[in-house]
């Protein structure tokens, strides 16, 4: 039985070497370990132990400062090499914050791919350095954002206004000059968070009044009102993160909202995008995905050909340059909001959730851009997509010659039941006053002002028996028998016809409408013979027969 | 001055007791000194509550490594292992959704040795798992299972269930999605009754299927309730049920006289002979037999009484080298594979495929055939008739021997062969073609419970041990093909469930192969 013995023998020794091989491995060899030997500080080499930030109101146990030492509460004096390096100046103390809120990942674990989130179990992996900001969304949403074009004309005013002369604002302008000046006015990089002097232009109109020389006299004039304006809009949206708040311009210039929900405001056909930017990458499929296998590429791809990502998918792909992509994503990325503690509540996100102030500009143009754009097109022009059902034209002048402002405003508040477009006037949507503004941003984009209508809503007293047989003869081709709909719009919808004066329908008819199948039946065409007035009030009155229906 | 002389005596006596006080120490721990002699040894085992449970003297058959393969002494090693490491282990955990998680988390990156002390527990409970289910294979074929054995060998099937159960409930515990849709599986298996209910439309008035998963869950989906039963179970209860149910195991195997062996083990013995080992070192302090002091060269020498060895030390030699054997093979594991944990448990986002833990993937593979026959039906089938084995087999031939009996080896080779194909087959049938519920789609759920893939390998196998029976004229050759078959349609169900089973329960020859989903 000697075998028995050498079996002892063998297997303890061998568990004996296994154990010490990993007390060895856990105690000299973890990464961790090794980084932080090779640090020191002013007083000679640093203790090597398991360093983390703890905030318990943030829920943050982050251990990233055991490599990263000298991103740690009170190591910023630790040196030795790459990883050894300290966070660069930002408004948030890492020491305090910790490094999640910001930057995702997993703190808990002391191993970089873990840390990192490079495990495909791991749903929040850390964001792109070059998207950092992304993380802001975590608590912050900054307010008033317009769309593109409204965040350049603001931004085009501030140079040339020749603010820069003397504020510093996102790194830029307010360099010192050769004659000693430069700098006179404050950093105006966070007056979105911050807030600032309600009656600077006073001030500054005095101010320069009452200079003899220097830059007062020189860099500054009375701003006009429209330009005060734009500079109001810029300041704004001045963070101390110029890039997110520009890709939220782009968000807001897409039409996004027209769909989509954030933060309890906007449309409801596609997913709520608040917590878009949390979407876990073990559970989206990275199949028709070009380069790694990252959310960052996975929306990109998802932006340009929303339905090869996503089976299914009834978004319209996005007309963007790569650019603009990029920074969808980002944006989108940054949709990432968690619950906080009060302490911890950003001034933006209570005067979001508290005072219901609005994440876009409300200007009609940033409106328009952010809710309608998606549907109708920047332009107005309407939208044909393979696979959708076709947008219509809103700026269609024909259209707008005879549609009043207050069909415009009654369409864009109930919408059209039965087909995309939703009634916007809700409390999760807009507000009259936007609505207001959307409506005039619509009339501006077309140019073409309603004619005068001096007749009431309902004047038609046609022969509504007459009128149907014209309908069936010449309009149920399109529109469908009783105006059900067919390749032309439904007819018999409630709300159209509750908002559509006798006016605008005889004038439909007569005119027709350029650019679509509507022809004017008020003229010979070689198919059928002219319709007469009458005809036509005729046909009017039939339909509205067809309102008390269904 | 006559005063002081005690009192010097008394602190002599003091610093004499001070210096023999190790020596003392000894002596008052091991009263018979130490186990040189046959007798010391004796004592030495029945003088302590541990070791007294074994007998003083072992036969030499016991030691032989391919009588037992130490099988038995690994699946308590592997209990050990898992009991030292599950309370280091229960110093850190949480009980509670998310805070389980967490403290997971700690323990796998930052508690001193938590990896290692978690990788050992997770792999000393597979190995026991699998220990356990071999070391009933061993006893199967040696026909360790016969008078007088035959309530032990119910005390080991009870002590499998019990394995199983440990297994389970510790699956639950790292509240990680793995964890989750494991034991959502494992709830809606218990649920399993209620396709026959449902069937017959009885389930409104009596739903044994719906109380079985709520007494496991404690409530309608896997929560807070769950793990808080299932932690209770896993510390507590299981562990006190399988230390009790072990103390039957180990008491009845010293009273139904050891190791099961051969009539003719001890001519087996001396016909081979070869090693010999001292019996007896210094002189012994009495006798026992005329036989034990005999030296020389005849069979008897050097062997004992009756071929008997004194336990202290030549069976602690080998059951301690098994535990080490056991520490090693979970070490090494432990150190180049760490126990999975995924993302956070998300009762909203299914795994898909969602697998319960591996040795339960055969009945996952048979409950989607059916859920009642995979879940209930076949599992109870099996387990009734491990527990008859030892009472419709009262044959004596083979006692002791591998795969002794009536049939023997090519019998059982024949067996594998059949228990290997016919699963495979069915499988391969059902994948390619479908079944009743494909063909027929409004077929009564009734008939597909009873004929479907998992209840006709089971009547192949019933018939094939039929027919061995009437071929050998034996019980045992019966009961060896049926065995056999039961091992071998495990083996093939849960390497498909495991490994050819993917996005909702659809066949594929690889994961690589799984849509992306």
């Amino acid at each position: 039985m000697k075998k028995n013995k050498y079996l002892l023998l063998g297997c303890s020794l061998a568990s004996l070497a296994l154990l010490l091989g990993a007390a060895v491995e856990e105690n000299f060899l973890k990464e961790w370990r090794r980084i932080q030997a090779r640090g020191s500080n002013e007083e000679g080499a640093i203790p090597v132990q398991l360093r983390q930030v703890v905030n318990q109101q943030l829920g943050v146990a982050d251990r990233c400062v055991s490599c990263h030492v000298a991103m740690g509460p009170g190591e910023q004096a630790v040196q030795g090499g790459e990883i050894l390096v300290p966070h660069k100046a930002v408004v948030h103390d890492p020491a305090e914050y910790g490094c999640t809120v910001c930057h995702a990942g997993q703190g808990q674990a002391t191993e970089k791919a873990d840390a990192h989130g490079d495990v495909h179990f791991w749903p929040e992996p850390m964001l792109a350095k070059e998207m950092s900001y992304a993380g802001c969304g975590t608590c912050h949403s900054a307010l008033g954002v317009p769309g593109q074009e409204g965040l350049q004309s603001a931004t085009l005013a501030f140079e040339r206004l020749d603010c820069y002369a003397c504020h510093r604002v996102d790194g830029k302008g307010g360099t010192v000059r050769p004659d000693q000046g430069g700098m006179e006015g404050p950093d105006l990089s966070r007056t979105g968070l911050t807030a600032y002097d309600a009656g600077w232009h006073e001030k500054h109109v005095r101010k320069s009044a009452e200079a003899q020389a220097g830059a007062w006299k020189t860099a500054f004039r009375a701003v006009s009102e429209e330009d005060q304006a734009l500079l109001a809009m810029y300041l704004a949206t001045r963070v101390a993160a110029p890039q997110l708040v520009a890709a939220k311009a782009v968000f807001h210039s897409g039409g996004c909202l027209g769909c989509h929900k954030v933060s309890g405001v906007g449309g409801d056909d596609g997913p709520d995008l608040s917590r878009a930017g949390f979407k876990d990458p073990g559970q989206v499929s990275f199949e028709h995905v070009p380069g790694k296998g990252n959310m960052k590429n996975w929306m990109a791809e998802h932006f340009r050909a929303p339905a090869s990502v996503v089976v299914g998918s009834q978004m319209p792909p996005a007309a963007l340059s790569d650019n603009e992509i990029q920074q969808l994503t980002y944006y989108t990325l940054s949709l990432r909001r968690k619950e906080l503690r009060d302490q911890y509540l950003p001034k933006d996100r209570i005067r979001a959730v508290k005072f219901s102030e609005r994440e876009f500009a409300t200007d009609g143009g940033t409106l328009y851009g952010a809710f309608c754009a998606g549907c109708h097109g920047q332009d107005g022009r309407g939208r044909r997509l393979a696979g959708l059902v076709s947008f219509p034209s809103i700026t269609n002048p024909d259209f707008l010659a005879i549609a009043p402002e207050a069909l415009l405003a009654q369409t864009v508040e109930h919408g059209r039941p039965g087909r995309r477009m939703p009634g916007w006037l809700k409390s999760d949507a807009l507000r009259p006053e936007e609505v207001k503004a959307v409506v005039a941003h619509v009339r501006g984009l077309g140019g073409v002002t309603a004619e005068a209508d001096s007749k009431p809503a309902r004047w038609v007293a046609g022969d509504r028996n007459h009128g149907k047989r014209l309908f069936e003869s010449t309009c149920t081709g399109c529109h469908g028998a009783e105006g059900k709909g067919g390749e032309g719009p439904a007819l018999h919808n409630k709300v159209l016809l509750g908002a559509a004066t006798d006016t605008y329908l005889v004038e439909t008819v007569s005119r027709g409408r350029r650019g679509t199948a509507m022809a004017a039946f008020l003229e010979p065409s070689p198919v059928r013979p002219a319709l007469t007035k009458s005809d036509i009030e005729s046909v009017v009155a039939y339909l509205r027969s067809l309102e008390g229906g269904k | 001055m006559n005063t002081v002389e005690p009192k010097s005596k008394a602190l002599d006596e003091f610093a004499g007791n001070l210096k023999s006080l190790p020596q003392r120490f000894r002596e008052s721990a091991f009263r018979t000194g130490a186990p040189t002699t046959d007798r010391t040894r004796s004592t030495f085992v029945f003088g302590n509550v541990f070791l007294h449970l074994h007998a003083v003297r072992t036969h030499r058959w016991s030691l032989r490594w391919t009588t037992t393969m130490g099988l038995g002494i690994m699946s308590v090693s592997a209990f050990l292992i898992a009991l030292v490491t599950g309370v280091m282990l229960m110093f850190y955990y949480k009980p509670y959704p998310e805070a389980a998680y967490q403290s997971i988390k700690d323990i796998h990156f930052v508690v001193p040795t938590g990896r290692l002390i978690r990788n050992l527990h997770r792999w000393s409970a597979n190995i026991m798992v699998i220990a356990v289910i071999l070391h009933m294979a061993r006893a199967f074929y040696t026909a360790a299972y016969r008078r007088p054995r035959e309530y032990n060998w119910l005390m080991g099937i009870g002590l499998l269930v019990v394995t199983l159960g440990l297994s389970f409930t510790g699956y639950l515990l790292p509240w990680d999605q793995l964890a989750y849709w494991a034991i959502t599986i494992g709830a809606n298996i218990a649920q399993s009754p209620r396709e026959i209910t449902d069937a017959l439309g009885i389930t409104e008035y009596f739903d044994p299927g719906g109380f079985q998963r709520l007494l496991l869950l404690g409530s309608d989906q896997v929560g807070a309730e769950a793990l808080i039963r299932f932690y209770l179970l896993h510390v507590m209860i299981l562990p006190l049920g399988l230390a009790a149910l072990m103390a039957v195991h180990f008491w009845r195997i010293r009273k139904d006289g050891g190791m099961v062996r051969p009539v003719d083990a001890d001519a087996q013995l001396a016909r081979q002979g070869g090693e010999t080992y001292p019996v007896f070192t210094e002189a012994p302090a009495k006798t026992y037999q005329l036989a034990a002091i005999v030296r020389g060269r005849t069979p008897q020498t050097g062997r004992g009484p009756e071929n008997t060895v004194p336990s202290m030390p030549h069976l602690f030699y080998a059951e301690l080298g098994v535990l080490m054997l056991t520490l090693l093979v979970c070490l090494a594991l432990s150190l180049v594979s760490d126990a999975p944990l995924k993302e956070l448990a998300n009762p909203s986002v299914p795994e898909n495929p969602a697998k319960a833990p591996w040795y339960f993937l055969g009945l996952q593979e048979l409950v989607s055939f059916s859920a009642f026959m995979g879940g209930i039906g076949i599992p109870m089938i099996v387990l009734v008739g491990l527990g008859l084995i030892p009472y419709l087999d009262r044959e004596t031939e083979g006692t002791g021997q591998w795969f002794g009996g009536p049939g023997g080896w090519p019998l059982v080779r024949l067996s594998m062969v059949v228990g290997l194909c016919a699963p495979t087959v069915i499988e391969a049938f059902a994948i390619r073609f479908g079944w009743l519920r494909e063909w027929f789609p409004a077929i009564p759920q009734l008939i597909v419970t009873a004929i479907n893939p998992a209840t006709i390998l089971t009547a192949i196998y019933a018939l094939y041990s039929l027919w061995c029976i009437r071929r050998y004229g034996s019980v045992r050759a019966g009961a060896l093909a049926l065995f056999t078959c039961f091992l071998c349609g495990f083996l093939v169900l849960t390497i498909i469930g495991t490994y050819f089973r993917g996005p909702n329960w659809v066949f594929y020859w690889s994961p690589a192969e799984w849509p992306k989903h």
